[in-house]
This record gives C-alpha cells, structure tokens and sequence, in this order.
C-alpha cells in the first residue's frame, strides 16, 4: 500500500475511533439495564473500596454487549484501534530507526502483534455475544 | 585562543565602533578527534556589522584557524547560513547590533555532518533535492517553442521558486532530526513547486519520492522551517498542499494541469 493510502487510513481510523469510542462510552451508561443508573458504586465496608454495582459493574456491561449491534460496534472499534494504534507506532518507529531493514522488521514484528491483539480482542468480543467468559 | 588581548582593529566601510561584542563560537574538527567545544572572541562592533563580517574579523585578526563558509555576503547564494543565539539566520544578513546582545553565540546548522567549525556538509540536502527531480519533466525530448503561462498560473508556485538551498528549513526541522532518510522541507517544497507548475508532467515520476515512508507524511507541521526561511517561503505550506494532492490521488488519479504537447508556435525571440 502507497504511504498516502495508509496515512488516509491513519486519520479516518481516528476519526472513527473518536465516534465509535463515543458510543461505546455514552451508550453503557444508556442502555446498561442497572437499575441505579449511577456509573460506580462502591462497597467499602471490608476497607478496600470494591465495585459492586453502577452501570459499568462488569456484569451489566456484559449485558449490553451480548446484543449483536453493539457487539458489531464493539468489533469495529477495536479494528479501528487496532489499525489506529499499530500503524502509529510503525510512524513513530520508522522515524527513530530509519532504513530498508529496518521498515521490514518493524512492520513485520507490528503487523504480527496488530493481529495477535486483535484475535485476542476478537475472541473476547464474540464470548461476550454468547453471554459471558 | 582568546581575542581580548588583541589591539582592536577598526574595519573600513563601517560605521564608528559601537561597543565590544563577545562571540561564543562552537569549534570542532572532525579530523583532530576532539570533542566539539565553544571558544569566545571579543570584537568590536561597527555600526553595519553583520555576524558573517565579526566571523570574518575574528577569522582575519583573531584566529586564522575558525572555518565558516560564504560567498554573495547579500543574501543570496545562501551558503552563510548559521544558527545565532538559537536560531538558523544567513549571518550576511544579520546586523550585530539589532541582536541587542552583549554575547552572541554561533552554532553551525543542525541536522548535518560537520565538515569544520561552522561548515555543515550539505550534501544531504541537494541529494535529497535531486530525488525529487526539481526539473520540469515533458514527454517530448525538446520543446519546440516556450511554454505558455498566465500570471495565475504562475502565481501557483511562485514563492516556492525562491527558495536558494541555504539548507536552513532541514537544519530547523525536528523530524529532520530525528529521520536522517526524512526528504526535509526544502526538498518536498520543491516537489510541490515542480508539480503545481503547469509546464510540468512528472507528478508519477517524483510520486514514489514524495509519498514515501520518509516522505511527505513524516511532517510533525512544527511550522519551524518557514519560520526560518530567510527568502519568505512557507515549505509547511507546500507539505500541507502536497499531502491535499496525494490524499485526492488515493481516490482520483491526479491529473497535472499541464499541458500534454508543447505549443506548436513559433517562440518571442524567433528562435526555433
């Protein structure tokens, strides 16, 4: 792929992590069936504050998550991430260590590790559609 | 060696000396094997002084030993170009005293090799502006008469012709810096200058260049090599109108405005 076609990638995968990240952050709290609606809630009764309720308890955020649309959002923004993320790197790395080889290694070595976390991310996703892990 | 046992000197064609300016100056040689150092020189500063004529005073009375590179001394060939108190200048063009500095310190430029004291080895620069075949490119072997072109037309690159490769834009640059395969701005603003010429069609020839991994996208858009400039061009400016032209030609194949076959005429001066 041209530089110009990856860069073009690059700002659109931001555009829409910045979208997709949006929905993903407001629409727990809005569709979370918590019946407080209250996004923590602590117990601190043992000494150590412990998450035990609020929409983002991690139950009800496994809830919203075993709908397909909202899987399918949850499927898009890691791909947009992980695109994102692993693409700026290969920038940032390819700028400190310049040169043919070197290019070579660190898209390889990125390209490898983008497809690791994205299986492992994948795999979380499509368990939580089934109901839980 | 210091100059402030020196006799002051007072230069012809100047104005009466003003006061005594001390020159930090960085000294290295690359073929001696010492570490880079500062030495100071006190100069007495005439009214009209540049920091290119206190170099040349220091050179001349003070210690024949210190290399600087010039040649025009009008800001034009571009070959004195420095880094005085932090920051790149053409020392032709730079008045001592509107520093309004008792200690001026001179660095050579950054981002190259050092050949002595202040002469960087440019060579990474015009190789750099070679890649980006900075000529215009017909498919015709020679054109039979002179190209047309209206002030608008013209006026589309016209700033980025000024540029006289005093190689202070790459020396500013931070990406420069960092990315010694990085093209720099002087030469991605000449790419631009070439392919926004409607003379010219070799946008495909210079593509690989300038959409490259050390190319036109490594731009961090510090603004720092237009402001540096010291003809006025904006190379962040050609970056920025490059990066449009490469993005539009991920969808549309982009297409130069030049025209594909030369003017069939016979040219102003008659001479075919």
């Amino acid at each position: 792929m041209r530089e110009s076609q990856l860069m073009f990638l690059q700002y659109l995968t931001g555009l829409l992590v910045v979208v997709f990240g949006s929905f993903h952050f407001l629409l727990i709290s809005v569709l979370s069936p918590s019946p407080d609606k209250i996004l923590y809630a602590y117990s601190g009764t043992s000494g150590a504050h412990v998450l035990v309720g609020g929409t983002l308890f991690y139950s009800w955020v496994r809830a919203v998550y075993s709908s397909l649309i909202w899987g399918s959002v949850l499927e898009l923004l890691l791909t947009f991430l992980v695109f994102h993320v692993f693409n700026g790197f290969r920038v940032v790395l390819s700028e400190i260590f310049p040169g043919t080889r070197a290019d070579k290694i660190i898209t390889y070595a990125l390209v490898i590790v983008a497809l690791v976390v994205f299986i492992w991310g994948s795999r979380t996703v499509v368990l939580a559609l089934n109901g839980g892990f | 060696m210091e100059g402030s046992d020196m006799q002051e000197i007072v230069l012809k064609g100047f104005g009466e000396v003003v006061k005594t300016i001390t020159f930090r100056i960085r000294r290295y040689d690359p073929e001696n094997k010492e570490l880079p150092k500062y030495m100071e020189y006190k100069v007495p500063i005439q009214k009209g002084m540049t920091v290119l004529d206190s170099i040349l005073y220091i050179k001349e009375h003070l210690d024949h030993s210190l290399a600087a590179r010039y040649s025009c001394r009008m800001g034009i060939c571009g070959s004195c170009g420095m880094i005085i108190n932090g920051k790149e200048k053409l020392a032709c063009q730079t008045q001592v005293l509107e520093l309004g500095k008792n200690l001026i310190k001179v660095d050579p430029m950054g981002n190259y090799e050092i050949t002595k004291d202040l002469v960087p080895d440019v060579s990474k620069l015009f190789r750099n502006h070679e890649t980006v075949k900075p000529f215009i490119i017909r498919e015709e072997e020679e054109p039979k008469s002179e190209f047309l072109q209206t002030p608008e037309q013209r006026e589309e690159f016209a700033m980025f012709t000024d540029c006289i490769l005093c190689g202070m834009c790459l020396s500013a640059c931070p990406t420069s810096a960092s990315d010694e395969l990085y093209l720099g701005p002087q030469a991605l603003a000449q790419g631009y200058r070439y392919i926004a010429d409607n003379r010219d069609l070799g946008f495909n020839e210079r593509l690989n260049a300038l959409d490259s991994k050390h190319g036109v996208w490594r731009c961090h858009f510090s603004g720092a090599c237009s402001e540096v400039c010291p003809k006025g061009v904006d190379p962040a400016l050609a970056i920025q109108l490059l990066r449009q032209v490469l993005t539009t030609n991920v969808f549309v194949k982009f297409k130069q405005k030049g025209t594909t076959k030369a003017p069939e005429r016979k040219s102003v001066s008659g001479v075919s």
